[in-house]
């Protein structure tokens, strides 16, 4: 079927197979592939998007009930040499990831969590970023990146 | 000039080099390359446990609109040999033969346009088997039990622990368990074969691109030459990506039948079955001591599951039996052959599965005794290896104790279980030791450095998140007099000199080394050229004495000239070196054996001259609910002493990780199996348990600071093993100590605290 | 995954017109049903996104009757919605303790309600017999590894646990439901809704083919704000219950004047159990009338192979949620 998606502020139309994924379009027909596949089964986190703001599973996301929205993916934040979103600089600064592939999903998720207003303390940011699995296991890094992140996204 | 801190060397805490490629979705993961027009494959795995395939039934599958071909031992099964084995006895066939060794087993590959069509097509394949019942784990009927024969392993038999432990005042004799675990890493086993011109490469998240490589080449007989295999960054591994896997293979040849990239994303539950795992263990313990605690006898007697056809074992005898001195020591392993997948190694392979039972025994013996179980095990130290007689190269296991034990503030612990509480919550603390060898890789590496103060270094080594790509550039950035920035690293690819296999803790001191040399090599060559110079600065002196620093060559008296002078007389303004590591206790030909993918390892267990290890200690705090038994880990305090750290910042997580890398493992973590069809049954992650950022609190990993100058030239030990190692002794103590109750078997579970 | 139809409606009627096809999915956050499809164990041969319905079944009031639940709310919204949290606790916190928050922001309310058990050998096809899946062909589960599934409710034939949490705290409270058909609507009690397996554990649920759940309307009460959802799990978050505990319990001068119980994790469907509230009525509370209550709630239990800690577990997780509960200052 034919399709029109809005990712990162620009219009994709492609035909796809009417089972294929939103994270499958992103990383095997647009080359997007910071978003991860993990599991493909919405139990780790890896393939976290943005969809109107609101952080979603790319692997649960039909393709064509994405139409409509607006997404944003890890490509989306800070494009080539641009600053980084103050939640990337954050991950940087606190090594807050080991192999680095749960980190695009992490990200994404960390920025919904502070936006939806639920990083108000160290255990609320616990709790709201448990959709995230780390295998490496960077948690305590995650919450103090997510805790410094938020302070320079100007939320309390 | 003065030293600048600008100036990166080695033991800066640097931030990860990949950094921002990680934080921005641009560093590439295997399955991220891109490649033109590919196919998708989706395995077909068996049903069936043990027995043969008596038929396929394709039409279904084939009449999927996409499909582009299905692969089955009747059409490939001569095109591809199975992987060599790893470790003693054979390995499991896969598309070979009609023969199933284990549920779950590759017998099929469909080749589709979408990965949609493949799945589907893969889901119509008819198969029939003639299945016979299979042998789940321990104690199913139909399991083969045999003594491990010593070989990779050692057993050790010191004076005479039966009569000792008859004859002691103080005796622990008890049976303990560990459960199949799985490495789930976040990134799945994925594979992308490429065909040009009759070359393969492979793009396919690795621990050993060399190693997977040489496997190849004598599957698909072919000329290693012609193989490139490629890993740039690899989404975790922990073992799991650390031997090459049936699949490879099969996606080559789908590739090349169709002449077009084909690209398998294997699914998360087909991962437990084409990879391998931990295989569940079973201990018993013997430990004798007199009443002033100090040991007179252990014995340690283990049972691993393993394959049918594999003796595959991990004999974790060779670290209980030198943790603490002790005059008479015995160790035996048994295999118990399965109709399972062959297990591999995973995260401390030997340490978590057979500290346990021994650290939890020391808790029991300081209980019986009345001492405080840090003085049991400061008693029994040691800087002489109880197992063989010859040193430790050094060993700060007390000093890791007394460290962590302050920081947790050990003292404050009454002793008597159930006597600490928090309103309905049950306290308990509890500690263990932790260690692991200190191995090294061999390793070769390659510098170029530009007339612009430029260094490129290549090796084929991986970074799985282990840091390799930061602390190469700081080896580099040391040795050659440049900053961080000026260093760019080349890893991951089997073109590039070969780094061996990253596992066991050798990779870092492996590469670090390897690059040292090469950098050398560098150094070398520039001060030769200054001083048999008729001119500048240096001429006529002793090339030994200069160094590169801070982007100068440098003379011991001050004098100095800017690197880009330095390089001028060399030929053409730029260098090139090359330069092979081989590691005390291993053979000449070691870097050659890498070249055709073979491991070379210096293990700290088997040296003639010495024995390296990492030591540390563990200490938690752990909180069971008085009425509804969930326990949660509050706060873990880890120290240890692992000889030169390259960078504590990326030591740091690592160490950090693989504590609560241990508190999934005595919490969580366990491989359910239906014995009836030995099968795997909660093979994703939302039912096969790690941990969520909420279930982890505090958690601190000390680095003490030791200096060895025997282990290996630039001192290194290696720390991504041992943070793990004793976290699985630690909280079953501090259960024992919150509960009154001595868990054995592993994971700890709620039914076992009602 | 199999190749489907997939007709993306607008209003309700067109819904309802698409859903009476058969072999047809309603589709709105998709969580439980693009996994099923993932993994070949439901093949429905058409979706019918409702997902642009959520402007006309996703609002959320709370008026004299109760509170006003629109089917299509997502569970993230209704989580954190002031005047849920405030008058019904239990329902918030359920909400909370289910899933992550991505599964959150995508799963609505009639979606959650209707999620499918967990029971692995349900799952995975490689396993013939499951009469859940495959009516008649047995049950692997009994037998095999079964510590997550069910001791209340279940039968010879399907011991599938119903794995959700916020039914399961919607289902105490006597909460109904509304339903619209071709034919009309109609509404019943929630706990009317799913079906026990007895003989036939694939039919899950009372509902008539296409018919849409629209809303769930809980009844007014105010004491519902001493209610609480308590939830026993092997990790801390994102994870399904072992055992699981909704109460609401309308305490006046130290005794028990209503009571409400949900028990999750250790049922076939979500639990309402009344035999627990019946003896808590009229009691005076106190730790051995919570303990009279829990051992009510699993009289009739049924243990297999691994779930033999189950109603001890049920049992404890019900007391320590009505001693929380009658602690709760409101």
């Amino acid at each position: 079927m034919d399709i029109v998606l809005t990712i990162n502020g620009r219009e994709h139309r492609l035909g796809v197979d009417v089972r294929t994924t939103l994270l499958d379009v992103l990383r095997e027909r647009l080359g997007l592939t910071g978003s991860k596949k993990g599991c493909d089964q919405g139990q780790c986190g890896a393939c976290t998007v943005l969809m109107d703001g609101q952080r979603v599973l790319g692997c649960f996301t039909l393709a064509a009930a994405a139409q409509g929205a607006a997404i944003t993916t890890i490509e989306g934040l800070a494009g080539d040499g641009a600053p980084l979103h103050p939640m990337q600089q954050a991950f940087l600064d606190h090594d807050a990831y080991q192999c680095g592939y749960c980190t695009p999903g992490q990200i994404m998720s960390a920025i919904a969590c502070v936006t939806e207003g639920h990083a108000r303390t160290e255990d609320e940011i616990r709790e709201f970023m448990s959709g995230n699995l780390c295998r490496c296991a960077a948690y305590p890094k995650i919450v103090a990146a997510v805790a410094q992140a938020k302070l320079a996204m100007g939320h309390a | 000039m003065p030293d600048d801190a600008s100036w990166t060397t080695i033991g800066a805490a640097v931030p990860r080099i990949e950094g921002r490629a990680k934080v921005t979705g641009q560093a590439l993961y295997a399955s991220d390359e891109p490649v033109a027009n590919p196919a998708f494959a989706f395995l077909v795995l068996s049903t069936a446990a043990r027995g043969r395939i008596r038929s396929f039934d394709l039409r279904a599958a084939q009449a999927v609109a996409g499909v582009l071909d299905i692969l089955t031992y009747e059409n490939v099964g001569h095109e591809a040999d199975p992987p060599a084995p790893h470790g003693a006895g054979e390995e499991t066939t896969t598309m070979q033969t009609s023969r199933i060794w284990h549920d779950g087993q590759i017998i099929g590959v469909v080749v589709a346009e979408t990965y949609e069509a493949a799945r589907e097509a893969a889901y119509a394949v008819g198969v029939e088997y003639d299945a016979e019942a299979p042998s789940a784990t321990f104690d199913s009927p139909g399991v083969q039990e045999e003594v491990r024969e010593p070989g990779e392993h050692k057993d050790f038999a010191v004076g005479d622990a039966d009569a000792a432990f008859d004859a002691a005042a103080v005796r622990i004799d008890a049976r303990f368990g560990t459960p199949t675990q799985h490495h789930n890493p976040i990134e799945l086993f994925t594979t992308t074969c490429t065909w040009h011109d009759g070359s393969l490469t492979v793009y396919e998240p690795s621990q050993f691109v060399h190693g997977l490589r040489g496997s190849l080449a004598k599957q698909l007989r072919m000329d290693p030459k012609r193989i490139r295999v490629v890993a740039r960054h690899v989404g975790g591994a922990f073992g799991s990506k650390g031997i090459p896997s049936a699949r490879t293979a099969w996606i080559a040849v789908a590739a090349r039948r169709l002449n077009r990239p084909v690209k398998l994303v294997a699914t998360r539950g087909q991962g437990y079955t084409i990879a391998t795992y931990r295989a569940e263990t079973r201990h018993h313990i013997r430990l004798a001591a007199g009443r002033d605690g100090r040991l007179l006898a252990l014995r340690h007697e283990g049972w691993e599951v393993t394959s049918r056809p594999s003796d595959y074992n991990v004999s974790g005898t060779e670290t209980t039996a030198r943790m603490y001195a002790c005059p008479n020591i015995l160790t035996r392993v048994n295999i118990v052959h399965t109709d399972r997948n062959t297990p591999g190694f995973m995260r401390a392979p030997p340490d978590v599965p057979y500290m346990f039972p021994l650290e939890v025994a020391m808790d029991e013996l300081a209980e019986a005794l009345g001492m405080d179980p840090v003085e049991l095990r400061r008693v029994n130290d040691t800087q002489t290896d109880p197992a063989t007689g010859q040193a430790f190269s050094s060993r700060s296991l007390m000093r890791c104790f007394d460290q962590a034990a302050a920081r947790f503030g050990w003292a404050d612990r009454t002793p008597q279980p159930r006597s600490m509480r928090d309103g309905d919550w049950l306290l308990g603390w509890g500690c263990a030791a932790a260690a692991y060898p200190a191995n090294i890789g061999a390793g070769a590496a390659r510098v170029l450095l530009g007339p612009d103060g430029q260094a490129t270094v290549q090796i084929a080594a991986h970074d799985i998140g282990n840091g390799s790509h930061t602390i190469i550039a700081q080896t580099a950035a040391e040795r050659l007099g440049l900053r961080l920035e000026a260093v760019t690293v080349q890893l991951g690819d089997s073109d590039l000199p070969p780094a061996g296999l990253a596992a066991g803790s050798s990779h870092a001191s492996g590469i670090c080394h390897a690059v040292a040399h090469a950098c050398e090599d560098v150094r070398a060559r520039i001060a030769v050229a200054a001083t048999t110079s008729n001119a500048g600065p240096f001429a006529g002196r002793d090339p030994a004495t200069l160094i590169l620093a801070q982007g100068r060559l440098r003379g011991e008296d001050g004098t100095a000239e800017p690197l880009h002078d330095a390089l001028a007389r060399v030929t053409g303004g730029a260098l090139e070196a090359y330069a092979e590591n081989i590691p005390k206790g291993l053979p000449p030909d070691s870097v050659g054996k890498l070249y055709s993918g073979q491991m070379a390892i210096s293990r700290g267990t088997q040296r003639e001259d010495l024995t390296t290890y990492a030591f540390g200690a563990q200490f938690v705090e752990v909180r069971v609910h008085a009425r509804t038994g969930e326990t949660r880990v509050s706060r873990a305090v880890g120290a240890f002493a692992a000889g030169r750290i390259i960078n504590p910042r990326t030591a740091h997580s690592q160490l950090m990780g693989g504590m609560i890398w241990g508190i999934s493992s005595a919490l969580h973590e366990a491989t359910e199996i239906d014995t009836r069809a030995a099968r795997y049954v909660n093979d994703n992650i939302a039912e096969y348990l790690i941990p969520v950022n909420a279930d982890v609190r505090e958690v601190e990993a000390i680095i003490v600071p030791e200096q060895d100058a025997e282990v290996n030239p630039l001192g290194m030990k290696g720390i991504g093993e041992i943070g793990v190692v004793g976290m699985n002794a630690a909280i079953s103590n501090a259960v024992y100590h919150a509960t009154g109750r001595r868990i054995r078997d592993l994971p700890i579970r709620i039914e076992d605290l009602l | 995954m199999r190749t489907f139809g997939y007709d993306h409606v607008h209003g309700v009627p067109d819904a309802l017109r698409a859903g009476t096809d058969p072999g047809a999915h309603y589709f709105a956050g998709g969580t439980v049903l693009l996994d099923l499809m993932k993994l070949d164990v439901m093949q429905p041969g058409a979706l019918v996104n409702i997902g642009d319905l959520r402007g006309q079944l996703g609002a959320v009031a709370l008026d004299g009757d109760g509170l006003h639940l629109g089917a299509l709310a997502r569970m993230a919204e209704v989580a954190d919605h002031p005047a849920v949290a405030q008058h019904y606790p239990v329902l918030a916190q359920a909400l909370h303790s289910a899933a992550s928050p991505q599964l959150r922001n995508m799963a609505s309310l009639a979606g959650t309600v209707l999620q499918r058990t967990r029971c692995s050998y349900f799952r995975d096809t490689s396993w013939d017999a499951c009469n859940k899946r495959s009516p008649g062909s047995g049950c692997a589960a009994i037998g095999g590894v079964n510590r997550h599934l069910a001791v209340l409710g279940v039968s010879d034939h399907c011991i599938a646990h119903y794995p959700g949490d916020f039914a399961t705290a919607l289902v105490a409270l006597g909460t109904t439901v509304d339903l619209q058909g071709e034919d009309g609507t109609r509404s019943l009690p929630l706990e009317e809704l799913h079906r026990l397996p007895g003989d036939t554990p694939h039919v899950e649920t009372t509902l008539r083919p296409g018919e849409l759940i629209t809303a769930f309307h809980v009844p007014a009460a105010p004491w519902m704000r001493r209610s609480l959802y308590l939830k026993v799990r092997d990790r801390e978050s994102y994870a399904f219950a072992l055992a699981s505990a909704a109460v609401a319990l309308d305490l006046q001068a130290g005794t028990v004047r209503g009571a409400r119980i949900g028990l999750g994790g250790v049922a076939a469907k979500p639990w309402r159990s009344h035999a627990a509230e019946a003896a808590l009525v009229g009691r005076r509370f106190d730790e051995a009338a919570a303990e009279a209550a829990a051992a009510e709630a699993f009289r009739n239990a049924v243990v297999h192979e691994e779930t033999g800690f189950k109603p001890e577990l049920g049992r404890r997780t019900l007391v320590r949620a009505l001693l929380d509960a009658a602690a709760l200052e409101v």
